[in-house]
């Protein structure tokens, strides 16, 4: 039930073999993130160039993807990164995860390098290698029409211009705007001469008892919709939390000098160039915005990258930026983290116009951010440097290191500056793919009203002051737990207990719906256990490619310079306290005091089939 | 009289509407394989439903050379139902349906037959895009909605319209 193949492609030989993913190992990884990281460990040699042909590149949906399972469109893409060198692995909704599994695959491992440019052809229980000259170089928009004129109808996945161009900060795309967005595996997809994936299906996902499934999906449909948020995310969406840290002072402005923005990029403001709310395949929340310049966005994510922090502040100069990004294949929260660290670089006169090939930078200049994107994503002069993202210290000098906003060689994607809110600070110090807001943030710290017994019930935390690391280590092993089950299943983090309402779907849910579509009795413990594998096999990944606890930390930024505005004013991160929290929050994972994981445990990891 | 009501506009093209109904009648999450279809092209920026209007004088039923269509009446109307043993797969059908709403996929033919009063499609609906209702109520529904618009456009709002 619900199992469909895995296809290995070599696209330096041609070969392509299709095989069984055995029950025993989709018991223990469930999908998506996780037996993506599963293979991974397992094929990926050491000392491998994350950008030459030996790199493994998954392509992998969701244990629940494509079924009738509210907000169920999601499927991982990872390999090693090429922007950080550990564990890449970006996660996506649209439409192509659930066409993959019509198409008869849950899983794709690419592996070579294509002679010639290329796409595959995924369709019907088969994988052909196509030739791709036509498409390549074409933005990504032109390029999937063109595809889609070509083929007919299907969901298709592509790198574009910079990914081609190996920019170690370019996503997978998929439609107008969903994209893979995070690691670089974009890049990857270039590296290998891979410009598409393209899916097209007409077979369905075999349901064990699907009037259960409707019913289930029925009462879960109601208690979500019984949210109070709910209605809010589909009129909002992300943007309406733009306010939220902002009232506190905690949005990343101008690479982090300052902690405060306009009110100009508040939602309200954003509604305005909004057509319509749509939706991903099976999504209830519709949290997309079909903006009236074009595209599709921004996100919350978008208002505060690539707006407070380029000091933007205008709506429509953040929605092009975030359709210019769209359209290169760039990720926009790298792009913006990037950007503002080269325009403050060159207002402290770290860099000069010897460097940037005579561009004078400076925040706020929307122009000028338009021509960066366009100079990074074709690798063009200056743009040369900055699509090394945060390898560029390599050639800008390691002082420059200080004024990063980045984990792990990560940029932070959270456009919420994390030294106010501690939780959020150890989330972004230990993710797994660095400085990340989606693998663990413990969203409900940010209500200041949160009720003390929600606090204590969800995360098991006792102090309500959200601005102590005190137990926080509790908040963010909960929340990384529950985010890495939902990636595995294939679900979006919108409707997860514990990311945008302490009232969404939680492990019980998530039991009732596989027993529902498989007729698997899973119990939540299990469910829990195998979010767990999937954190300690990347742990286990990540120090095999070299990460040590060192890599554990923030940007200097956070210990060192107190915030200057609003209510979060003179917080920063305590380097003491931070040491301290780390080992909890080791202790918590059951890892050595180096943050190693234990022998056996690797044993038991390594021994999985 | 009740019936199967399409409002396009309202429809986020999430597609839980055929994969509810592929569900129902094949067992299996299936979006093409359904009665109900949505439409949707991002690049041309839209979404459509497309279902069966369960017409009265229905070309289906009217053309179908083998008779394998036929009106049944039901406790809320009338529904045009499908006999998959007089089928001979013709897909004649699906191609003089004037609103595209007949499905031909796996050597199946995939025709609404409204889930004997229940519909599964409008059930999983999240914004209202597909209604099955009284045609009264939903006319009186549909006027009640027109009329705030007018009034709020007037610069009335219908809650404080009668106060002067």
């Amino acid at each position: 039930m619900l199992n469909k193949k895995l296809g290995i492609i070599d696209l330096t030989t041609g070969k392509i073999k299709i095989e069984t993913i055995p029950d025993s190992l989709r018991r223990k990884y469930l999908g998506g993130r996780g037996l993506n990281i599963y293979y991974l460990n397992k094929l990926l040699k050491r000392d491998v160039d994350a950008l030459s042909p030996d790199n493994v590149l998954i392509f992998g949906a969701g244990f629940l993807t494509g079924t009738l399972t509210p907000s169920s469109s999601r499927f991982s893409v990872s390999a090693k990164s090429p922007e950080t060198g550990i564990f890449g692995d970006a996660n996506c909704g649209g439409f192509f995860g659930p066409e993959l599994r019509y198409a008869g695959f849950d899983r794709l491992i690419i592996t070579g390098k294509a002679k010639k440019p290329s796409y595959l052809l995924v369709k019907d229980g088969k994988i052909e290698i196509c030739d791709s000259k036509k498409y390549w170089g074409k933005d990504t928009t032109e390029a999937q029409k063109d595809i889609k004129n070509d083929l007919g109808p299907c969901e298709l996945v592509l790198c574009g211009v910079a990914g081609e161009k190996l920019v170690r900060f370019a996503c997978v795309r998929t439609g107008i705007k969903n994209a893979a967005g995070r690691c670089g595996m974009g890049a990857v997809m270039g590296s290998k001469n891979l410009k598409a994936v393209v899916a097209q299906g007409t077979g369905g996902i075999k349901i064990k008892y699907p009037d259960k499934l409707q019913k289930l999906v029925e009462e879960i449909k109601d208690y979500l919709f019984a949210s109070k948020i709910t209605p809010i995310l589909g009129k909002l969406g992300t943007p309406l939390l733009y306010e939220v840290s902002n009232t506190i002072g905690a949005i990343r402005t101008k690479n982090s000098q300052l902690n405060a923005w306009t009110e100009k990029l508040n939602a309200e403001e954003v509604e305005k160039f909004v057509e319509k709310m749509v939706s991903c395949s099976s999504c209830m929340m519709h949290c997309r915005h079909r903006n009236t310049l074009g595209g599709e966005g921004p996100e919350y994510t978008a208002l505060g990258v690539i707006g407070a922090n380029i000091c933007i502040e205008e709506p429509d100069q953040v929605i092009e930026l975030n359709n210019i990004c769209n359209e290169l294949g760039l990720d926009i929260s790298s792009a913006g983290t990037i950007l503002a660290w080269a325009y403050e670089l060159y207002e402290k006169g770290l860099i000069d116009k010897k460097t940037t090939g005579g561009l004078e930078l400076k925040f706020g200049d929307l122009e000028l951010s338009k021509k960066l994107l366009h100079m990074i994503s074709r690798r063009e002069g200056f743009g040369n440097i900055l699509a090394e993202s945060t390898q560029a210290v390599k050639q800008l000098g390691e002082k420059t290191k200080d004024y990063l906003i980045a984990v792990k060689g990560l940029p932070q994607s959270d456009p919420h500056d994390v030294r106010y809110l501690k939780a959020f600070a150890l989330g972004i110090a230990t993710s797994s793919r660095g400085a990340d807001h989606l693998r663990s943030r413990p969203t409900l710290e940010i209500f200041q009203k949160l009720p003390p017994e929600v606090r204590e019930r969800i995360y098991g935390i006792k102090i309500q002051d959200p601005t102590t690391l005190d137990e926080k280590e509790k908040a963010v092993y909960f929340s990384e737990h529950i985010f890495a089950t939902v990636d595995c299943l294939g679900v979006c983090k919108f409707i997860c207990h514990g990311f945008n309402s302490p009232k969404f779907l939680g492990y019980s849910h998530f039991k009732d719906l596989i027993y529902a579509t498989t007729g698997w009795e899973i119990t939540e413990k299990e469910l829990e256990a195998a979010g767990r594998r999937v954190i300690d096999t990347e742990r286990m990944f990540n120090l095999k490619q070299g990460m040590t606890k060192a890599d554990d930390t923030l940007p200097k930024r956070y210990f060192d310079d107190p915030m200057p505005l609003k209510m979060a004013k003179g917080h920063h991160v305590d380097r003491k306290e931070f040491a301290l929290a780390l080992d909890r929050y080791y202790k918590l994972h059951d890892w050595t005091e180096a943050g190693m994981l234990k022998a056996e445990r690797v044993k038991e990891l390594e021994a999985i089939k | 009289m009740k019936y199967l009501y399409v409002y396009p506009e309202l429809c986020s093209g999430c597609r839980e509407c055929s994969l509810a109904c592929s569900l129902g009648k094949f067992g299996e999450c299936n979006p093409k394989k359904a009665a109900v279809s949505v439409v949707r092209d991002e690049f041309e920026r839209f979404e459509y439903p497309v279902i069966c209007m369960q017409c009265d004088d229905a070309l289906c039923l009217k053309f179908c050379p083998q008779n394998a269509y036929y009106k049944e009446s039901t406790a809320s109307g009338e529904v045009i139902k499908y006999n998959k043993d007089k089928c001979i797969k013709c897909r004649f059908c699906a191609t003089i349906c004037p609103h595209c709403a007949i499905t031909v996929l796996d050597n199946e033919v995939v025709k609404c037959d409204l889930c004997d009063g229940d519909p599964k499609c409008v059930k999983v609906c999240s914004t209202g895009a597909l209604k099955y209702e009284e045609e009264t109520a939903e006319l009186s529904e549909r006027r009640k909605k027109m009329a705030r618009k007018v009034l709020s456009e007037m610069g009335k709002t219908a809650a404080g319209a009668g106060k002067h």
